[in-house]
């Protein structure tokens, strides 16, 4: 006997390959008249098309976005301190190619005639601002202001009642006011940024006299340049800042806009990773139905002498065409959609937007065939291994292909998938994990609750007893359809809801009675009367106290020996805190931890949560401060969330009333103008001169401009990931259809009417959808609150209405869907399809 | 050509372990036709399979072509297949977007064989379809179908041919027809014959007939 495998030499291989590629492409030209075929080649484009897409799209939004964030900010990059900076930063960051500016900025008295004004002066060097414009009222033709003029924003010609040419007093200096700013970037940070700005040449600073001792000056570089390059400097200025020295990117910029800006761009990855979820299951699903339908063809060849390698071969060969196929068709899609959603977004994003990298133009193509390829892998090895014996028997029993190992397999490649595209691998098994999980429990639950309703229903519904053999007879499609279309509709829900809550997340921080001033440097003796001056008007305002104060002991032992070297970096041991008191909670603070002292409490005080954290500060901490030269101690009752971006007056400690009576006091307040009380702030400063007004009305127009653009930028991802659901939902459920004309053509052989046979469809319909809504409703609302608070950062919340509305709203699709997609069977037909088998 | 030594098959079902046969032995030598008759449900098929090395014995070894079936990894019996074996089924199994011609010269293409074409129309030829060579399946019979997949068995002359009731789907006579090239193939080419049906006559026109019944394959003559 030759026992020796090794003997049996391959046959010739010369044209093998030719001979592979051929058939794999008469497979898939003939596989156009499977619906799972069609199935797989449309998600693939829609995946191609959706991926391609979001990452243009989301590339060149991002960096509009990004540039918007800079134009507020006047560049890429800022370096700030309250101390000089060293001119080496610039030296380096010119070495590199960046353009780099200086700004000193301070708080200054302006005066005109009688008119006194507190601003925040500026004095720049050109280039300025490196990103941005200043606009000014008229034009004027030079860049910045000359020696001997000063640039004024319009709410300082208006108090000081100045005009254009007119001679202000800044210091020892009289400068001349040669323009009027109606915006400008670069506003600084804290309440100077909030103040009527000037800007004037840096050849007037010494002359004025403006920065003796004492003076609170903020020093601050702007850099501007290509993003790899100030990457660069950043890395190389990371370890070289110095105490003090802050540096602020468009990704750390903690305000409202780059927040916003942060929920959106993860908003937007979300829907792309929501989208190719979706487009990977029918391809799943597709593939699977697929690779069980040519399981008698791959058994065919291989008793023609394909070897199961070959066969692998032939069927990647397959999916690379497929691949291939739907890549240029799919980039031009996205290419095409990209070009009407820019347009869509063209009075909204500043032009011309920036071009997206070339080689996102073939990203999605590429992933698309990854996807194709590592989700293929698994049936296309399991077809490989179909028995040849199968031939011999008459009917083609499909049975179940797939084995342990390779549906292993199958995870393995899909968890590899989300590494690549996630690059986490944390969050990708944490999203691989749900999503087994989630599958297995809804494929259990999900057909138990069919078979349950369908049991229920039998007796009472005129085709009762034959739905329900229905249900009994497609039950293991069913475990594999529920999850999936559940999934679906989850993910459907999760894009709709998601953005919704993101909108309401943005609006609520910019109601219309956002705070558009605030007033500043009130006196005990003002506070009354102001009180009632805005009561009168009807401004809905609270004064809020405020002393100065800086922690010095913590339980008794000194600051300096309390915190650690890092600790003592903080703000609050260095610059003095502003410190209130009160017995009410403003809104935007939330505690977190302990209980608000209220009004009764003693000697107790509420810390926000970070700088409780930073600060390593814990419930019951005795915590020492000095204030105006004296120490006042205090319990710490309670911890709070802040909303830092609600423009309302916002403290980092708040005492308990009566502990800080005794101390030198001012108050603080803000308020937002009535529509038809435009005089408001005039009127204001007219009855009190001594007050200081801040108008931050131009700061909120721009991050209600930011806002409208991400709720457009939001609607259109949302848009095409429910698009896409729909669509694929549709070519799922024409599928099936399909695969019931076969059991159609037998029972109305067996006597049913094609009208009965069509209820009975739709009827499977309808209480898959409703199951399947369900399902859904349940998975969405688990799948929020990890989202939101992972990912898109904002607070979870319960959605009563969803559970309603898609359980119904999936009925009535499934139905739609029933009704337009099934092709009526007639008995010419039955019988073909019974003998064809 | 093909022999089996004290060959058993086990399946394991949901109802429990199914032993379809006790030990069974044969001996086929080139050339030879053989007939394979028994009720339906005893195993013919399965041994079939196992004869042909599409399976293995779970006891017992099957020798083909003077090879163990069980040395032999899976590329090894695909290549014995395309070298030495031809199969010709009950359901025809042709693939449906392909010609009659395609069809056959697709295990000619396989092989690596250059003259695939020409092999290809000779064959059809032979089986008295000149003319339809470049018919799909669909357009044609069921007859017709039979015999586009004698014509691609036989293209790759083989050494062994098996047949699962290659008439069964047919009327008696397109069957007959279909028999006589069988024969004639078996005669012309000294091709090993082994042929599975429930037509005694049939049967009786072979050089020998194994019936297999409750397990036992007893020679019948
Ligand atoms: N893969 C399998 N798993 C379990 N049981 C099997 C398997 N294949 C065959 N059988 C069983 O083995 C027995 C023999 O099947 P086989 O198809 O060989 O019969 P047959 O003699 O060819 O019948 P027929 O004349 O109807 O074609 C049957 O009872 C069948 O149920
Ligand atoms: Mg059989």
């Amino acid at each position: 006997m030759r026992g020796d495998s090794t003997l049996i030499s391959p046959p010739d291989t010369r044209n093998r390959h030719g001979l592979l590629w051929r058939l794999a492409w008469q497979q898939s030209r003939s596989g156009l008249k499977q619906p799972q075929w069609r199935a797989l080649l449309l998600a693939l484009l829609v995946a191609i098309t959706l991926a391609t897409l979001l990452a243009l799209l989301g590339n060149r939004m991002e960096q509009s976005l990004q540039r918007q964030t800079a134009d507020i900010l006047g560049a890429d990059l800022v370096i700030r301190n309250s101390r000089p900076l060293p001119a080496e930063y610039r030296q380096q960051a010119g070495q590199l190619g960046l353009q780099s500016s200086e700004v000193i900025q301070f708080n200054s008295m302006l005066s005109f005639e009688d008119q006194l004004l507190l601003s925040s002066l500026k004095v720049v060097t050109p280039p300025y601002p490196l990103r941005g414009e200043i606009v000014t009222r008229s034009d004027n033709n030079h860049d910045l202001p000359q020696a001997g003029q000063i640039w004024v924003d319009t709410a300082i010609l208006e108090r000081l009642r100045a005009q254009p040419g007119d001679l202000i007093q800044v210091g020892y200096l009289e400068l001349q006011i040669s323009a009027v700013m109606q915006s400008s970037p670069d506003r600084g940070s804290g309440f100077g940024s909030f103040s009527p700005q000037a800007l004037i040449s840096a050849a007037d600073l010494e002359a004025s006299g403006l920065l003796g001792p004492g003076a609170r000056v903020r020093y601050r570089q702007l850099y501007a340049g290509e993003q790899d390059t100030l990457q660069q400097f950043e890395q190389w200025l990371k370890p070289r800042l110095q105490s003090g020295e802050r540096l602020i990117s468009l990704q750390s910029q903690q305000n409202f806009s780059g927040g916003a800006l942060n929920n959106a761009a993860s908003y937007l990855r979300l829907g792309a990773l929501l989208a190719l979820l979706l487009c990977a299951l029918t391809i799943t699903l597709s593939l699977r139905r697929y690779t069980r339908s040519s399981s008698q063809r791959a058994a065919l060849l291989l008793s023609l002498g394909l070897t199961p390698q070959q066969l692998v071969q032939l069927y990647l060969c397959q999916l690379l065409i497929a691949g291939l196929i739907c890549a240029l068709p799919g980039t031009l899609l996205a290419m095409a959609a990209e070009q009407l959603a820019l347009g869509m977004l063209a009075d909204l994003l500043p032009q011309p937007v920036p071009a997206a990298s070339l080689w996102l133009y073939g990203s999605g193509a590429l992933l698309g065939l990854m996807i194709l390829l590592t989700l293929g892998l698994a049936p296309i090895l399991s077809i490989s291994r179909v028995s040849v014996s199968r031939l011999f028997s008459q009917q083609d029993n499909a049975t179940p292909l797939t084995g342990r190992s390779l549906q292993l397999l199958a995870l393995a490649a899909l968890l590899g998938l989300l590494l690549f595209y996630l690059g986490d691998i944390r969050l990708s098994l944490l999203l691989l994990s749900g999503l087994i999980i989630s599958s297995v429990l809804l494929a259990f639950s999900g057909s138990w609750l069919v078979q349950q309703l369908s049991r229920r229903l039998a007796a009472r519904l005129p085709l009762g007893r034959l739905l329900q053999l229905r249900m009994q007879q497609q039950r293991r499609w069913h475990r594999l359809q529920i999850p999936a279309m559940s999934l679906l509709l989850a993910i459907a829900a999760i894009a709709l809801v998601s953005r919704n809550d993101l909108i309401d997340r943005w609006q609520q921080q910019l109601p219309a009675q956002t705070p558009d001033h605030f007033v500043v440097n009130i006196q005990s003796w003002e506070q009354q009367p102001l009180a009632a001056f805005l009561q009168a008007r009807q401004v809905d305002s609270r004064l809020y106290p405020m002393v100065r104060g800086r922690i010095g002991a913590l339980n008794g032992v000194t600051a300096a020996d309390a915190f650690n070297p890092q600790q003592r970096k903080h703000n609050a041991l260095n610059r003095e805190l502003n410190l209130t008191w009160g017995a009410q909670l403003s809104d935007h603070n939330r505690i977190r931890e302990g209980k608000w002292h209220g009004a009764e409490a003693k000697g107790e005080i509420s810390v926000e949560t970070e700088m409780a954290q930073q600060l390593g500060l814990k419930l019951g901490d005795q915590v020492s401060f000095n204030i105006a030269g004296q120490t006042v101690t205090a319990t710490l009752s309670s911890i709070r969330d802040v909303d830092w971006q609600s423009f309302r007056p916002s403290f980092y400690v708040i005492f308990s009333p009566g502990a800080l009576d005794q101390l030198p006091v001012s108050y603080i307040t803000s308020f937002s103008t009535p529509p038809q009380q435009q005089t408001l702030a005039a009127d204001l400063i007219a009855q009190f001169p001594t007050l200081t007004l801040i108008d931050i009305r131009q700061l909120l127009d721009q991050a209600r401009e930011l806002v409208s653009h991400l709720v457009d930028a939001s609607g259109l991802v949302m848009g095409l990931t429910l698009a896409a659901g729909l669509l694929l939902l549709f070519t799922s459920l024409t599928q099936e259809l399909e695969q019931r004309r076969y059991e159609n053509a037998l029972i109305q052989v067996l006597g049913a009417t094609p009208k009965q046979a069509r209820q009975l469809d739709l009827m499977e319909f309808a209480l898959l959808g409703m199951v399947c809504g369900l399902m859904a409703a349940v998975l969405a609302e688990l799948a929020l609150w990890p989202l939101y608070g992972q990912l898109i950062r904002i607070e979870p919340e319960l959605h009563p209405a969803l559970w309603v509305m898609l359980p119904l709203l999936a009925t009535a699709l499934f139905l739609l869907i029933g009704l337009t997609g099934r092709r009526a069977l007639d008995q010419r037909h039955c019988y073909r399809l019974l003998r064809a088998g | 050509m093909v022999s089996a030594n004290d060959v058993v098959k086990r399946f394991t079902t949901q109802a429990g372990e199914l032993d379809l046969f006790q030990q069974i032995s044969l001996q086929i030598r080139r050339g030879e036709s053989v007939a394979i008759t028994g009720p339906s449900g005893a195993g013919k098929s399965t041994l079939l399979s196992l004869l042909a090395g599409l399976d293995l014995p779970s006891g017992g070894a099957v020798e083909l072509i003077g090879y163990d079936t069980r040395q032999l990894d899976d590329s090894a019996r695909a290549n014995l297949r395309s070298r030495h074996i031809s199969f010709v089924f009950q359901s025809f199994h042709l693939l449906p977007e392909l010609s009659a011609l395609e069809n056959v010269r697709l295990p000619l293409e396989i092989r690596g064989n250059p003259s695939a074409d020409n092999d290809a129309v000779r064959w059809l030829q032979q089986v008295g379809l000149g003319d339809r060579i470049s018919h799909r399946p669909a357009e044609l019979s069921g007859g017709e179908q039979q015999r586009v997949a004698l014509a691609r068995a036989f293209a790759t002359t083989p050494d062994i041919l098996f047949a699962d009731e290659p008439t069964g789907n047919l009327d008696e006579s397109t069957g007959s027809g279909i028999v006589e090239q069988l024969f004639r193939f078996n005669r012309e080419q000294n091709t090993t014959l082994i042929l599975i049906t429930h037509d005694h006559e049939l049967a009786a026109r072979c050089d020998r007939c194994l019936h297999l019944h409750q397990g036992n394959l007893e020679e019948r003559r």
